[in-house]
């Protein structure tokens, strides 16, 4: 099983830092955001206008001016108000949990964040941010909000998102204040289904092999049911049709319980992987054909059974190898 | 960096273009008005593109288009430098950066500069109304910066609409008013400029000049902004002993009468102080010349200023900003009793070629009085009887401008007589120099100062005599004593009928005195004074910025805990209470777990709590005030009083009762 990975952003910083800002305070969910955790610094505009402060500063109080000196004054202290509803954007907001559904290698992963809000302030402009992707988000006043930040594909197997932050620049501009959070609560990606699988091989497993093959010779009948298009002409139940003056087909017992029987041995490919693909695609194929499978896997064996819980297991299984 | 072709809403490009309109209004008006025209379309057509997704030009016509218009600027200000040029460049700029606003970056740019181009108006201008200018600007591009901030958190539409970002720049503006005021008054100031002034005028208001060719002033009299005010110690003096002493001037060639080498570098005697001195303070409005202004005879001079012999008083740099001097006079000051030669010569210097007809006259004069005085008289007796006119409106003079305007024209103002009267004294071997400055003066009842308008400049006239010295005489005066009395306007009959606009004008200067000595006025000398009065006296400007520092953290800390402080009060009283009773049983360990309804949470804690059926009570009518259907306005009080009164008791436990 592939350890669970941290993504770029935290794994490239100096241990030291990493060190530090985990003795610092908590990273891992639910959390709730305070002093500990909040960092805060100008944004580059927030450097600009500084900038632009002092040229207005040095210019008024050369010339002693003292509306240019109000105006400055008025536009520095609003920026240290915004510094502060910065900071207040994220503190007390509460990180519950994280989590993303399941996908195949190769997709994107929606991983969602739940954030509730245990003031009476509107919380907006909140951004989850990972290494390369930003997710934005509002909590509303004593309610909860809703992040979903979009990862990019992983392997399969279980993963966890890895450093993320969550920032805001309300409500300006100037400031950014932010807070890394590492969920240790990991997420599940399934195997890659392979893009040239042969079809979904036939035929049970092997100790009903012999059974089902004489079955097919034999034509064991089973019951009638109303003719399909496609069913072969030899197949119909021709005085029955008079009987009833409607088309019937004669069904057998090997087409009711098309059931399929999967396992690595049976799975074409080059490497385990392909095989593992190989097998992802056929369950994939046999749910969506309605037909029951059994997944056969290191000595365990999962089905036969034909349901969304059934699959997942399967799938799940797959990933874990 | 690839440009992102993607257009801006036209909501934040609107409120940009807006902050940077209302920031250049005042130096939009100052420019030329092709120019001013140039930025304004340009803004207009960026809201119409805004509005209709249109694409924003090429570079290549960006760049020709801002070429020509500096080329413009240039032109029209021959060159870029001095302070109305470079302000005008900037509003080009930023009118030319309208044409690529494509990021959030640059519409962040132009509002923030906007800030700029406010506080540089001050440079030009700092009157009481420009109070409205600074917040109104500071105010839209507080909202600017607010909705453009909208956009990059992308939220388009918030409920509440325009006006919502409106009172969020509103809120920001008046949060940030405590610091601002904190910094305004203890941040320290500079003793002196760390760099020079340009000689440049300010938009065209000048002061005084050095030099006095008859028709020179006029323009200063129609100007009726504030020249200075001066508040006294006791009572003021007579309107007729008013003069404002300014440049003093004694080289005359023909045309021009200008200041003299020699009396303006050398320092002036000393005035020794008496009794009967006069105690003011001068709050000097800017007027980019180096005059201050003072009665006779000035004791001693203001700082950073000298007097010179002749009793002009000037400072080291010119008058750029409102300044304030105190001023001791002693008008009984006898000024140069002995005349040495060289002033004796300086002072009866003649062109030759000039004015034959006053010299004539002058001639005629001396032979017929031998008594300086009686001469004087004359002269002035016979201004007085013969036809002479006092009026704004004079031609300009020729060559023989005495001969013209003692003879043929006598029409004219203060400098028309000054002039012909020292030429007609000198004429006549009496050592003779003009002085201008103001006269007279507008005197507040009710504020207690002494108004002196630009349209109160006026020109006299001073003679050596023996055993008097420099005596004043005021030609002026002899043809229209309302002009001493009641100002230049009154005297050339302008003003009839026009009281009520006066005595509004008047109370609105008043406002304005003000907020010269309050605002304006606060300088390093005021700070100082206000620090001793606060039981802080000799602070250094190290104390200070210490000072500064502490009070402003103590101010933040406050805003910081006021805005910090946990939970944010909830604007709805029940929930208000119904918070407040969760937060005191989660002191106790019985919070309310995540999720958890109202209901469900008081059946699970009630049991244990003494007062548990009330909980169980409350949580009932709290779900029946915030879900019910009526409106319950007479059971949210009950609920509240009840929240109130709940005990936070656990239910006494067994083991607590055996008390082990």
């Amino acid at each position: 099983m592939n350890a669970a990975t941290g993504s770029g952003a935290g794994a490239r910083r100096p241990k030291l830092f990493d060190r530090w800002l985990k003795r610092r305070a908590r990273l891992d969910l639910p959390l709730t955001l305070a002093y500990r955790q909040i960092f805060i610094l100008p944004t580059r505009f927030g450097w600009m206008l500084g900038v632009l402060m002092g040229a207005m500063l040095i210019g008024s109080l050369n010339f002693n001016n003292n509306l240019g000196l109000l105006t400055t004054f008025i536009v520095a202290a609003t920026a240290i108000n915004s510094m502060l509803l910065s900071f207040r954007n994220l503190n007390g907001l509460r990180l519950r949990h994280g989590t993303a559904r399941p996908v195949h290698a190769g997709q994107p992963i929606a991983w969602q964040l739940a954030a509730t809000n245990p003031d009476a302030r509107h919380r907006a402009g909140l951004i989850l941010r990972a290494a390369d992707s930003a997710a934005r988000f509002d909590v509303p006043a004593n309610g909860t909000g809703k992040a979903v930040l979009q990862l990019p594909p992983r392997h399969r197997g279980w993963h966890r998102p890895g450093r993320l932050r969550i920032e805001t620049t309300q409500p300006l501009g100037l400031f950014r204040a932010w807070s890394w959070i590492e969920p240790s609560s990991p997420f599940l990606v399934w195997p890659k289904p392979a893009e040239h699988a042969p079809p979904v091989p036939e035929g049970g497993d092997a100790r009903h092999g012999q059974r089902s093959h004489a079955r097919e010779e034999g034509e064991d009948f089973h019951s009638l049911r109303p003719w399909r298009e496609g069913d072969p002409l030899h197949r119909i139940a021709w005085k029955a049709s008079q009987r009833h003056q409607t088309l019937l087909s004669r069904q057998f017992r090997r087409e009711q319980s098309r059931e399929v029987f999967l396992n690595l041995e049976r799975a074409p490919g080059r490497d385990q992987e392909e095989r593992i693909s190989v097998l992802t695609t056929w369950i994939l194929r046999a749910d969506d054909q309605g037909r029951p499978w059994t997944l056969e896997l290191g000595g365990k064996r999962f089905g036969p059974a034909r349901s969304e819980g059934h699959r997942h297991a399967c799938l799940r299984a797959l990933a874990e190898l | 960096m690839k440009r992102p072709h993607d257009h801006l809403p036209p909501g934040p490009v609107a409120w940009t273009v807006a902050a940077f309109l209302i920031a250049a209004t005042p130096h939009l008006l100052a420019m030329p008005p092709v120019l001013g025209l140039v930025v304004v379309l340009t803004c207009a057509w960026r809201l119409v593109a805004a509005q209709r997704r249109w694409r924003l030009p090429p570079g290549w016509l960006r760049l020709i288009l801002t070429l020509a218009a500096i080329a413009l600027l240039a032109v029209s200000y021959g060159g870029l430098w001095g302070r109305r040029a470079a302000t005008g460049l900037l509003c080009l700029m930023l009118a030319a950066k309208m044409l690529e606003l494509y990021r959030i970056r640059d519409l962040r740019m132009v509002a923030s500069v906007s800030l700029f181009l406010i506080s540089a108006q001050f440079l030009f201008d700092e009157k009481f109304v420009y109070l409205v200018y600074l917040f109104g600007g500071v105010l839209a591009v507080f909202t600017a910066l607010v909705r453009i901030q909208g956009v990059e958190t992308g939220h388009a539409a918030p409920p509440g609409g325009e006006r919502r970002f409106v009172r969020d720049g509103v809120f920001l503006l008046l949060a940030g008013l405590p610091v601002a005021l904190i910094l305004f008054v203890t941040f320290p100031r500079l003793a002196e400029p760390l760099w020079g002034l340009p000689d440049e005028v300010m938009d065209g208001k000048t002061g005084l000049s050095d030099s006095m060719s008859p028709g020179s002033i006029s323009e200063l009299f129609i100007d009726d902004s504030p020249a200075f005010r001066a508040e006294f110690e006791g009572s003021p003096p007579p309107p007729r002993q008013r003069y404002w002493r300014g440049p003093v001037l004694w080289r005359f060639d023909g045309d021009t009468w200008e200041r003299s080498f020699l009396p303006s570098r050398t320092p002036a005697v000393n005035v020794p102080p008496s009794r009967g001195d006069l105690h003011y303070t001068v709050q000097l409005e800017p007027q980019e010349r180096r005059w201050l202004f003072a009665l006779d005879y000035p004791v001693t001079a203001p700082e950073q200023a000298r007097i010179s012999l002749d009793f002009q008083i000037t400072r080291r740099d010119p008058v750029t900003t409102l300044t304030q001097y105190r001023m001791r006079s002693n008008p009984g000051f006898t000024d140069m009793p002995q005349l040495p030669e060289t002033l004796r010569r300086l002072a009866l210097d003649l062109p030759d070629d000039r004015n034959p007809r006053t010299l004539e006259m002058a001639r005629d004069l001396r032979e017929r009085f031998s008594d300086n005085r009686a001469l004087i008289e004359h002269v002035l007796d016979w201004l007085r009887e013969e036809p002479f006119f006092y009026s704004l409106e004079a031609p300009p003079l020729g060559r023989n401008g005495a001969d013209e305007f003692l003879f043929d024209l006598r029409t004219g103002y203060c400098e028309y007589y000054a002039s012909a009267f020292a030429v007609l004294m000198r004429g006549a071997g009496i050592p003779t120099r003009i002085v201008t400055g103001y006269q007279g003066g507008f005197w507040q009842e009710s504020g207690q100062y002494l108004l002196v308008r630009n349209s109160d400049a006026h020109a006299w006239v001073e003679v050596w005599l023996d055993g008097s010295g420099w005596t004043r005489v005021d030609p002026t005066a002899a043809v229209s004593p309302a002009r001493i009395q009641s100002g230049a306007r009154t005297a050339a009959g302008d003003m009839a009928g026009l009281d009520w606009l006066r005595s509004l004008r008047n109370r609105y200067d008043r406002i304005q005195h003000l907020w010269n000595a309050w605002v304006l006025g606060f300088d390093a000398e005021r700070q100082n004074r206000m620090m001793r009065f606060m039981g802080l006296p000799g602070l250094s400007s190290t104390g200070m910025a210490l000072l500064m520092v502490a009070t402003l953290g103590v101010v933040v800390l406050l805003v910081a805990w006021a805005w910090l402080r946990k939970p944010a009060r909830s604007s709805d009283p029940v929930q208000r209470a119904w918070l407040r009773l969760q937060r005191r049983l989660r002191r106790r360990g019985l919070g309310p777990a995540i999720g958890e309804t109202p209901l469900h949470w008081a059946e699970r804690v009630a049991p244990r709590l003494s007062d548990g059926d009330k909980l169980l009570e409350l949580a009932g009518l709290y779900c029946l005030i915030r879900y019910g259907e009526r409106d319950e306005s007479d059971l949210a009080r009950e609920f509240i009083g009840g929240c109130r009164r709940l005990s936070d008791r656990r239910f006494a436990e067994p083991q607590a009762l055996t008390g082990v």
